[in-house]
């Protein structure tokens, strides 16, 4: 089989998360390859669909829960939008896992604070559970979740059931005007609240991932908090084609985001030239 | 290696064995259509065979096509199936290489077989014997010597031939082109006096090494250093943004990948040369694009070649062919635009000086 | 050229522009200048060699430029037809440029090419070109040109398609159009495709297969063609920016051909005549229309 070449998927269900945001749960339709699949958080698909072509979105499932993958990505392009019309049983194709992955191992036995905007949440939420699933190799749990409104916020559903668990705060903001008259969440933007909530960084780790514009304001105010840039860790977004570094379209500087990434560390991203 | 050699005639015969047995010869030919440039293409025989002009296209073409099929599917109700594309490849040679487009094909394996191994292109470099000719020095835009090649280099090819009278001295490079040229010893003959052959070569060199060469590691040094430069503007004013220079060169390999359905049932997807010159290349479904100016869109060019790549694979992405300044409608130079690096990093380095970059 | 240097200087000296577009010797031939400093005139250039359509650096797709809102520009007589497509179809406003006209006899196919102009060597667009003094410009320099050589070779060729088969034409354009590699160099030296987003690069959906094979070749150079019928200035660009050598210049030669006869429009220095597919006229050819 070459390089280039997917395996079938099927689709087992659709979770609408917002009126554009959906989740996909995939099942491999060669059981031998669903045998053999694994991956690690923070790795990355290619997913098509044959006829319109291919998107790179992360894994959003844990990889503890076997027997499936989940994605969830927005209606935006020509793939997404092509996704988007697709339903239970539907096969779509997979390319993966590719690219490295959140240094859980290093992670063990210490605080993580999570932080996450918009869409931004669906690769963190695969650490989220990956670590829930072992809660006891970690210590505290901390999780801030921001979207511009409450209509935006995805993985409902989970977010409460993390609000109702022991050891484990969350706060959810909305930006300013996106509140509901029924919202019990905070609003603000997501580096304001998070200077006002201004979470320990003592033995902590710090995953952060959602809108450029989040990430930009968001790492000087962890810095502030005592976050040294080597423990803030994120999941770049790039235009990629093949996702195996041949294609050459992920390049930052000397990185190629889709083989040394898409997970870096705050200290690597200072070292990258501003061509994001 | 061994040193052998082969007469016009007994090369013209042996070409016709060889595609007789099936063997596919790849070779400088005038293309066909109006232009009538020459290009490496699949020929019949010696006589097609043009020596001595650097083709027009490169040799890349022939190991990642301008377009190639790589996954095709069929659909029929709720039943869709996968077909693999084949990437076999049968027996081939290419008979005529420049030395510099012999390279690149080296150059370009690193990137093709990181981690993950594309057959696509390995198996054609496996089914491929490459026969470079020694160039004779080339011309104006040339600069292989800057790049730490020259034009009797060898690397890439497994056998180099140097024109001699009434023929070619045969250098052998690989154990590939010695079991190839002793599977076919009945065509060749003793080396003989190779004092023609060290003439051309000689004569070759010192035309090559008489353009300015500059320091590849202080440029390189300089393009880390400077990635946010009012050179970048003023550079790309000129620039069309067309991507012809990407498009001819030996070693640029960025592709798209793309889904063309025909007709209902089914459909190829196809991998694409794309260029990172064309704003579409970075353009996010969002509209965002992280290289939205022609300045931007040039400089990615320039550091993939002098810095990316040799950062990651230690080794310039560039064989100095000088197709990028030869093909560019307004007249942007490469090796204009190596020495403009190379003197602005003289100043920050002092090892460097202006003249540094045309002493032979 | 003395004078053109002077003129580039006592415009940027006086904040006229921002940038003087013209021409200078580069490593190879002669190619475009872009003067922002007074002391950079005296780069200008002006001669046989000056085979570039500059206006192309006018056109609003030119994002990189937008940085020299005024700019003055040096064109020859066939280039002021391509400003005046430009004005017609109101993408730069005149105020905002210099026109620097030369006084052109004709120049080389190849910006490259040394020696004095011949048949041979004299450019396909110079065959029927009569503005020796461009008209639609600022200032007008040079001394006085004579007609540049004579030569049949576009209209031969066009002959040669006109007098084939259908089939035979088929087979020449498939021939050519299947060297295609979908670069779109076309397209990026064209001083009528202005489009932001052009047609070729539209995904949803996708109008032209971006595929280098002959369907997808066929579809983006027909498309092209028709695109700029009753546009095309014929200045060629596109034919010599097209790293495979395809006949782009033929094509649209052929096509202007078309539309003249139908529409009695050639392409012209005169930004107040209509563009023929942009206007009506009741006599207008409509045998196409079922």
């Amino acid at each position: 089989m070459n390089i280039y070449q997917p395996t079938l998927m099927r689709i087992e269900s659709v979770c609408d998360e917002t009126p554009d945001t959906r989740t996909l749960r995939l099942v491999f339709k060669d059981p031998a390859m669903a045998e053999r699949f694994s991956f690690k958080a923070g790795q990355f698909g290619e997913y098509s669909v044959l006829g319109h072509g291919e998107s790179t979105l992360c894994i959003a499932s844990s990889p503890t829960r076997t027997g499936y993958i989940e994605c969830t990505f927005k209606k935006v392009g020509k793939l997404t939008s092509a996704l988007h019309q697709l339903g239970p049983d539907d096969l779509i194709g997979f390319r993966g896992p590719y690219g490295n992955h959140f240094p859980l191992d290093k992670m063990h036995g210490a605080n993580l604070l999570f932080i996450a905007g918009g869409i931004g949440l669906a690769p963190v939420r695969c650490v989220i559970w990956n670590v829930l699933d072992q809660r006891d190799r970690f210590g505290n749990i901390s999780i801030l979740y921001g979207a511009r409104s409450v209509s935006d916020l995805v993985y409902k559903k989970e977010l409460a059931q993390w609000a109702g668990m022991p050891h484990l705060r969350l706060w959810q903001t909305v930006d300013p005007g996106g509140e509901t008259a029924d919202w019990t969440g905070l609003v603000g933007f997501v580096p304001t609240v998070l200077q006002q909530v201004a979470p320990s960084s003592d033995d902590t780790f710090a995953v952060i991932c959602g809108p450029p514009i989040m990430i930009r304001f968001t790492l000087p105010v962890l810095q502030s908090l005592g976050f040294p840039p080597e423990r803030i860790y994120t999941t770049l977004e790039n235009r990629m084609k093949c996702g195996l570094g041949k294609c050459g379209r992920c390049n930052i500087g000397s990185v190629y985001v889709c083989k040394d990434g898409p997970v870096f560390n705050a200290a690597q991203l200072q070292d990258l030239p501003p061509d994001m | 290696m061994q040193t052998r050699s082969i007469k016009t005639k007994e090369l013209s015969a042996l070409l016709d064995q060889l595609r007789a047995a099936g063997v596919e010869i790849i070779a400088p030919a005038r293309a066909p259509g109006v232009g009538r440039a020459v290009v490496y293409r699949r020929v019949s025989g010696f006589s097609d065979i043009i020596m001595g002009v650097q083709p027009r296209g490169t040799l890349k073409e022939h190991f990642l096509p301008a377009s190639e099929r790589i996954l095709g599917w069929r659909r029929g109700g709720a039943h869709l199936e996968l077909l693999e594309a084949s990437t076999d490849c049968a027996p081939r040679i290419v008979l005529g290489a420049f030395p510099c487009d012999a390279a690149a094909l080296e150059v370009v394996d690193a990137v093709m077989g990181w981690d993950y191994r594309d057959e696509f292109w390995f198996n054609r470099r496996q089914a491929t014997i490459v026969v470079s000719i020694a160039c004779d020095g080339g011309d104006e835009s040339c600069f292989c010597h800057a790049v730490g090649l020259s034009p009797g280099s060898t690397r890439g090819a497994d056998l180099m031939f140097v024109p001699v009278d009434g023929g070619f001295q045969v250098e052998v490079t690989t154990g590939r082109g010695q079991a190839w040229l002793e599977e076919h010893q009945e065509y060749f003959s003793e080396a003989g006096d190779s004092t023609q052959a060290v003439a051309f070569q000689e004569r070759a060199t010192t035309r090559s090494s008489q353009r300015p060469r500059p320091h590849m590691e202080s440029i390189g040094r300089w393009l880390k250093n400077n990635f946010q430069h009012d050179y970048w503007d003023q550079l790309a004013l000129r620039c069309h943004g067309c991507g012809a220079c990407t498009m001819v060169c030996p070693t640029c390999h960025c592709f798209d990948l793309v889904d063309e359905p025909e007709g209902p049932e089914g459909g190829s997807r196809r991998r694409n040369w794309d260029t990172c010159q064309a704003a579409t290349f970075t353009l996010h479904a969002s509209g965002h694009n992280p290289r939205p100016g022609q300045g931007a869109r040039y400089r990615q060019r320039i550091l993939h070649k002098f810095s990316i790549y040799p950062a990651r694979f230690h080794e310039l992405l560039c064989t100095g062919c000088g197709r990028c300044s030869r093909v560019c409608s307004s007249g942007m130079d490469m090796l204009e635009l190596l020495g403009e690096i190379h003197d602005m990093a003289s100043i920050t380095e002092p090892t460097t000086s202006p003249e540094a970059r045309n002493e032979p | 050229m003395k004078e053109l240097q002077d003129l580039a200087r006592r415009l940027l000296l006086e904040g006229r522009v921002d940038i003087v577009i013209g021409y200078q010797q580069g490593p190879r031939g002669v190619r475009p200048s872009f003067v922002t400093r007074p002391e950079q005139a005296d780069a200008l250039i002006f001669d046989e060699r000056c085979v570039h359509n500059l206006v192309t650096y006018l056109s609003p797709r030119r994002a990189h430029l937008a940085a020299w809102p005024r700019r003055a520009v040096v064109v020859k007589g066939c280039d002021t037809r391509a400003v005046a497509v430009l004005l017609r179809e109101s993408h730069i406003d005149r105020e905002d440029i210099v026109l620097i006209g030369l006084r052109c006899g004709g120049v080389h196919r190849s910006a490259e090419a040394s020696g004095p102009l011949t048949a041979e060597s004299v450019a396909f667009r110079c065959a029927d070109c009569s503005i020796r003094e461009p008209e639609l410009v600022d200032h007008l320099l040079g001394d006085p040109r004579p007609a540049p050589p004579g030569n049949s070779r576009l209209a031969e060729r066009i002959g040669q398609l006109e007098s084939m088969s259908h089939e035979q034409r088929r087979e020449f354009w498939n021939n050519e159009f299947s060297r295609c590699i979908r670069c779109h160099a076309c397209r990026q030296v064209c001083p009528m495709c202005y489009c932001e987003r052009c047609i070729a690069d539209k995904t949803r959906p996708r109008w032209i297969e971006s595929s280098a094979h002959l369907r997808g070749n066929t579809a983006w150079n027909m498309i092209r063609a028709m695109h700029l019928a009753g546009r095309c200035v014929g200045c060629g660009e596109c034919g010599r920016a097209c790293p495979v050598g395809i006949p782009l210049g033929l094509l649209n030669r052929k096509l202007a051909m078309v539309v003249d006869e139908h529409f009695d429009y050639r392409a012209t220095d005169d930004p107040e005549v209509p563009g023929p597919l942009g206007s009506f006229r009741s006599d207008d050819a409509e045998e196409f229309i079922v």
